[in-house]
């Protein structure tokens, strides 16, 4: 355990480590001016000055990702259970899922704003809109590809059309789902980021507003508490998929 | 363990990269200057507020100084970090940015200040009966702005805004339209002339009216250029206030070659627009000392209220904020 | 290994086929015919093995009886009714095919949780399958953790769960190496005879079928029919002494010959 510690954490905190220091002497040297590219000293400086408005904006965002990824998992699953349901299904309404990945969320943010209002509800619908996609096309996926001599086997036995989706067809396509949402997540937080700049609140108001004043620290240090959120979720993701999947696959189990 | 060092190893490129293009910005400038090409960067689309430039392009004021201008930039161009870098030579920007660049340790300076009164504004609808910005922070409803603006926090500071609903301005007036109870901001030459052109009856009230009037539609400059090439300042600054000279006298032919290049606005806003801000531009101080002149005091005022307001931590001597171009005539060094 | 007990009653069901057809149609292609006009009767609580060349339509047919697949002409009657109830019926495939987020115990009571049958129930039933194939150490363990044998074995013991009249298995030891496949050859041989049921045997091993089976059907290459039906002259008590034998060469030569001519080839 100890071993495994050392291994998966250790190479990517050295990396961070050199580069960011590479970085602040770096910038240094060449002279640029903070106003383009800030120290990481300077950023983290920033980020400690302005945790007051930062880690509140934080929470707003992360309330809203949340909103916004719970919703793309509940209506992503069950559009992929609908599409996975006949061939036909799945041709005539398939490319009308792809359009929630093709719509440029930046364009439609103030249409969001317009439906919804300024606020939380036009944010979590942005984020919606950018996450669902991932979950539907992974976990159809998941779903077509259940093997086929399983299928077979439930059909022997009489099962019905809802013991094969509940018993078979929904725990095959589990690690498909955790796949897609391990996508969706970092994606729900760029739409909401994206949303908050229309609508209003959380840490893209912040971002607005470090811009304006010329705080480019205070931008970069915003920019980490996204990615910081995102990240979160990821690591979340993999926790899942890592604690429902251990009996699968030989790797996992101790022997 | 390669599979972890591998994205590690494009992010320290990458990073590696963009140190080196923003180094290497100011070599930029420097090939532009010498073939007399003046490139300035502006912070909208063309409307009245960039009125003198246009005239001065049309009337070869620059031509028969030797420049040739290059207009780029529009709306959210970061302008200030623009000229910082050396890739335009000159900007548009507001005052209180200028300072905010040089609190952050950017030498930027101000050469030229169009509006001596801010056009910025909030626009409410008049059924509501309000008689000045006191009044709609008292009254409540939502109030869209662009985040970060320096006025948000002036506004913070002298008046209760928890009635208030702050939400970002989108740049369009389609909300202030549907909502009877929303107030948004403003500029001037834009918003209240279309939204009275959709039936709407807007009443405006200026920002300068509550004490905080920064200079607006700023020409900005590197120090460095401002105090070492001042010959080439002071020529794109003389052409440019013929060409205003122009504009206050005329605009319509102007307004004619930016309605062109800007057709989301109609001739008439233009007509409009022009007229809206020509007492913005040239009141008795710029009657006296020229089109675009400062002076110190502005500055020091201004200075004061952004330390006060917090988004300052201590406020520049307001002689480094702007540098008076001898072109502009005799204006005061002194405050009055 | 035992014979099969000539006392106990013959729960296994009787299959009819008669002028199987099936033709596997896809667009821009040519049709295959898998099986054409093919009959075969297998009478209650016989051991038949069916031999055939690779891609011949063996699966296919299994699968008809099973009724995983249509019939485009012709018919199959299993016992008394036209189609086997089903509970009745029980098929192993090739592979294991167990569900791998499911324990052994939860993976062999599968076929009665889908009848609807009682968790008390299911779980005496699991555990008397499992020990039946031995496994009864590993009944909390999940897939992953087993070998391939194992995993086999657990496939045999979800397919007898149910009691079948008719067990149906395609191939199901061919990916196992000889030492496993030999015994699980020998679990299978006294599964039968301790239950009675009746077994239809796909492989295309001559040796498998010859020491299985009571009856080897021999079937041509594509499309499908009958060659040879042949009852094998062994004795009933099948040991591993027997492969070493001259009359099991003999009986696999019988069966090698058959083969070919239905492949196409000189005899």
């Amino acid at each position: 355990m100890k071993r495994r510690f050392v291994e998966n954490f250790l190479p990517p905190a050295a990396t961070f480590l050199l580069t960011t220091a590479a970085a602040e002497f770096g910038i240094r040297a060449a002279g640029i001016s903070p106003l383009l590219l800030p120290t990481p000293s300077a950023v983290a400086r920033a980020a400690l000055q302005h945790s007051p408005t930062l880690l509140p904006a934080l929470a707003m965002t992360a309330q809203a990702v949340a909103v916004g990824l719970a919703l793309s998992i509940a209506v992503g699953l069950l559009v992929a259970i609908a599409l996975s349901t006949s061939r036909w299904v799945e041709r005539a309404f398939y490319p009308y899922a792809i359009f929630f990945q093709i719509v440029p969320i930046v364009a439609i943010a103030p249409l969001l704003v317009i439906w919804f209002g300024y606020g939380m509800r036009a944010v979590v619908a942005a984020a919606f809109i950018v996450s669902v996609f991932p979950v539907i096309a992974n976990s159809l996926a998941g779903l077509l590809s259940v093997d086929p001599a399983l299928r077979d086997l439930f059909r022997l036995y009489g099962a019905s059309g809802f013991a094969q989706l509940w018993k078979l067809s929904l725990p095959w396509a589990l690690p498909n789902v955790l796949t897609g949402l391990r996508i969706a997540a970092g994606l729900a937080v760029i739409g909401a980021i994206v949303g908050e700049f229309v609508g209003g609140g959380g840490l893209g108001v912040v971002v607005l507003e470090a811009m304006r004043q010329q705080r480019t620290d205070l931008v970069f240090a915003a920019v980490l508490h996204a990615a910081a959120l995102g990240l979160a979720l990821f690591a979340a993701v993999n926790a899942t998929s890592h604690f429902a999947l251990r009996r699968w696959h030989s790797q996992e189990t101790e022997p | 363990m390669s599979r972890l060092f591998g994205p590690h190893l494009v992010v320290a490129i990458g990073m590696a990269t963009l140190l080196a293009i923003v180094a290497c910005g100011s070599k930029d400038a420097a090939t532009r200057d010498a073939a007399g090409k003046v490139a300035l960067a502006l912070n909208w689309k063309p409307e009245p507020e960039f009125g003198g430039l246009y005239e001065a392009e049309r009337i070869d004021a620059f031509a028969k100084r030797g420049l040739t201008l290059e207009l780029t930039g529009g709306p959210g161009a970061p302008v200030v970090q623009m000229v910082e870098a050396g890739k335009v030579e000159f900007g548009i920007a507001a005052a209180d940015e200028v300072m905010l660049a040089r609190d952050r340790g950017t030498d930027i300076v101000a050469v030229f200040a169009t509006y001596q009164t801010n056009p910025q504004g909030i626009m409410v609808h008049a059924a509501r009966g309000l008689h000045s910005l006191a009044d709609l922070f008292a009254a409540g409803g939502t109030l869209a702005v662009e985040p970060g603006v320096a006025y948000t926090k002036f506004f913070e500071k002298h008046y209760d805004l928890a009635k208030m609903r702050i939400v970002p301005y989108g740049y369009s007036i389609a909300p202030f339209l549907n909502d009877p109870t929303m107030a948004q901001q403003v500029f001037v030459t834009a918003e209240p002339i279309a939204a009275r052109r959709q039936g709407a009856d807007p009443q405006l009230f200026l920002i300068a009216e509550s004490g905080f009037n920064p200079y607006a539609a700023v020409v900005i400059t590197t120090g460095a250029r401002a105090r070492g090439e001042t010959k080439r300042v002071a020529d794109f600054v003389a052409a440019l206030r013929e060409g205003w000279r122009g504009y206050l006298d005329d605009p319509t032919q102007a307004n004619a070659l930016m309605g062109q290049l800007n057709k989301e606005m109609d001739a008439e806003t233009f007509r409009l627009g022009a007229a809206a801000q020509q007492p913005l531009i040239e009141d008795a101080f710029a009657k006296q000392y020229g089109v675009g002149a400062m002076s110190l005091e502005r500055w020091a005022t201004l200075g004061k209220q952004l330390q006060e307001l917090g988004l300052i931590d201590a406020p520049p001597a307001p002689q480094d904020c702007f540098v008076q171009v001898e072109a502009l005539g005799s204006a005061p060094q002194q405050p009055r | 290994m035992s014979a099969p007990d000539p006392t106990a009653a013959r729960t296994g069901v009787a299959v009819r086929v008669r002028g199987a057809h099936r033709v596997f149609r896809s667009a821009g292609e040519a049709d295959v015919a898998a099986v054409e006009g093919l009959d075969l009767s297998i009478a209650a609580g016989e051991f038949v093995a069916i031999l055939g060349p690779s891609g011949c339509g063996k699966s296919t047919l299994l699968r008809m009886i099973a009724g995983l697949e249509v019939l485009d002409a012709g018919s199959i009657a299993v016992g008394d009714g036209g189609s086997a109830p089903k509970n009745a019926l029980a098929y192993v495939f090739q592979d294991a095919h167990l569900l791998p987020w499911r324990n052994v115990l939860s993976n062999v009571a599968l076929p009665l949780e889908l009848q609807g049958r009682a968790a008390g129930e299911r779980r005496d039933a699991a555990a008397r399958a499992i020990a039946s194939v031995g496994l009864a150490d590993a009944a909390r363990r999940h897939p992953a953790q087993l070998s391939g044998g194992m995993r086999m074995r657990v496939s045999l013991a979800r397919a007898l769960v149910t009691e079948p009249r008719l067990l149906l298995l395609d191939e199901p030891f061919a990916a196992l190496d000889e030492i496993t496949r030999q015994g699980l050859d020998d679990q299978l041989r006294a599964l039968w005879a301790a239950t009675g049921m009746t077994v239809l045997f796909v492989t295309h091993s001559i040796a498998e079928a010859a020491f299985l089976a009571e009856r080897a059907v021999v079937l041509t290459r594509r499309p499908a029919r009958v060659v040879l039906e042949h009852t094998l002259d062994l004795p009933a008590q099948r040991d591993a002494a027997l492969r070493g034998d001259a009359r099991f060469a003999r009986e696999m030569s019988v069966l090698y010959q058959a083969l070919r001519r239905g492949n196409g080839e000189a005899a």
